[in-house]
């Protein structure tokens, strides 16, 4: 039903010239992927740990081991599921020490939060209310929804980032929409959804 | 599981966009006749849609700078292990040179004395020389920590 090519083609990828300089510790190189890769990796981690100070940490802390984990990076992969497989496993180490957190893909869902003023100004208010709600999700099920709706990634790719089987990715995406889709219908009329 | 079942858990999916083609011409087929699959269905879309349209939180405009510093400072720090250990190597690697020039030496002092006994006072000597750069060359990296 989404339409990917419409969504996702302007996307700033890594070029593969970039990529062997990074390889080389070539600091321009790193400089050219880290902005490409800012916005992205940084509204991922936002989405997974919610709080800025810790996505904030997390986004260097990610780069950091893109560095030292260069030599073992396989040209042939994708250099895009191969970083936010890494930032993937640093929100995971993160989430796991943090107290209340879960990792479950619980069926009760946490509260939503409100959305906070700002937003809610800038964004429609459906929008701000979907994001809240999305927000109220667990982390897994956050995970999958911003690989696929914000990234773009296939099945295949959310499976690599997130080290799951396609089958868990599969279930993950259909009880997150189906959560999604509950609480805003609880909400809206149809004709307001749409 | 009645095909109104089996394809009702397909929807999700289908919204998403990420079912086959053959999958999803089964779902077209079906909500064409379900009503109240089409109605979930067009309900998801609008999730889905909306979904990728969700305000982006911004990263702060200077964590690109504070990355790029960060990480340098790893780099260099990488570096200048690498160099540390060369250094060491090659401190040890002189010193068991210089015992080895000594053989003759050794030989004219302690006359039919054994091979192995020379080879550890050689060996010795050089695991220390090596020890010493290595020692030097951390409490230099503290002192250049410390004065940042």
């Amino acid at each position: 039903m989404i339409d990917q090519a419409a969504n996702f083609e302007d996307v700033p990828v890594a070029e593969p010239d970039e990529i062997a300089r990074l390889r080389r510790r070539d600091n321009a190189a790193l400089a050219c992927v880290v902005g490409r890769y800012q916005h992205r990796l940084y509204r991922y981690l936002r989405r997974l740990v919610r709080e800025p100070a810790a996505a904030d940490d997390l986004f260097q802390h990610t780069w950091l081991n893109v560095v030292r984990q260069m030599d073992h990076y396989d040209s042939r992969r994708s250099f895009d599921t191969w970083l936010f497989a890494i930032a993937h496993n640093a929100a995971m180490d993160l989430l796991r020490r943090r107290t209340g957190e879960s990792l479950e893909e619980s069926g009760q869902e946490l509260t939503a939060a409100e959305p906070d003023a700002l937003s809610a100004a800038m964004a429609s208010e459906r929008t701000a209310i979907l994001a809240a709600e999305m927000a109220g999700l667990s982390a897994p099920y956050r995970e999958v929804l911003t690989l696929r709706f914000e990234e773009g990634m296939k099945l295949e790719e959310i499976a690599e980032v997130t080290r799951a089987p396609l089958s868990t990715v599969k279930s993950r995406v259909q009880r997150a929409l189906e959560t999604l889709r509950e609480k805003m219908t609880a909400r809206y009329q149809k004709e307001d959804l749409l | 599981m009645t095909t109104h079942e089996t394809i009702r858990q397909l929807l999700a999916l289908s919204a998403a966009g990420l079912l086959d083609a053959a999958d999803e011409r089964r779902v077209r087929e079906h909500v064409h006749e379900c009503a109240e699959c089409s109605a979930a269905l067009e309900e998801l879309a609008a999730v889905s849609a909306n979904l990728g349209r969700l305000p982006a939180p911004m990263a702060p405009p200077d964590l690109l700078a504070r990355t790029e510093a960060r990480v340098a400072a790893e780099m260099a720090d990488r570096a200048g292990l690498r160099h540390g250990a060369i250094l060491a190597v090659g401190a040890g690697l002189f010193a068991w040179m210089a015992a080895l020039a000594t053989w003759g030496v050794y030989r004219l002092l302690t006359g039919s004395a054994g091979w192995l006994a020379w080879l550890m006072l050689t060996t010795v000597p050089a695991y220390m020389a090596a020890g010493a750069v290595a020692v030097m060359f951390a409490s230099r990296r503290r002192l250049e920590r410390s004065l940042l």
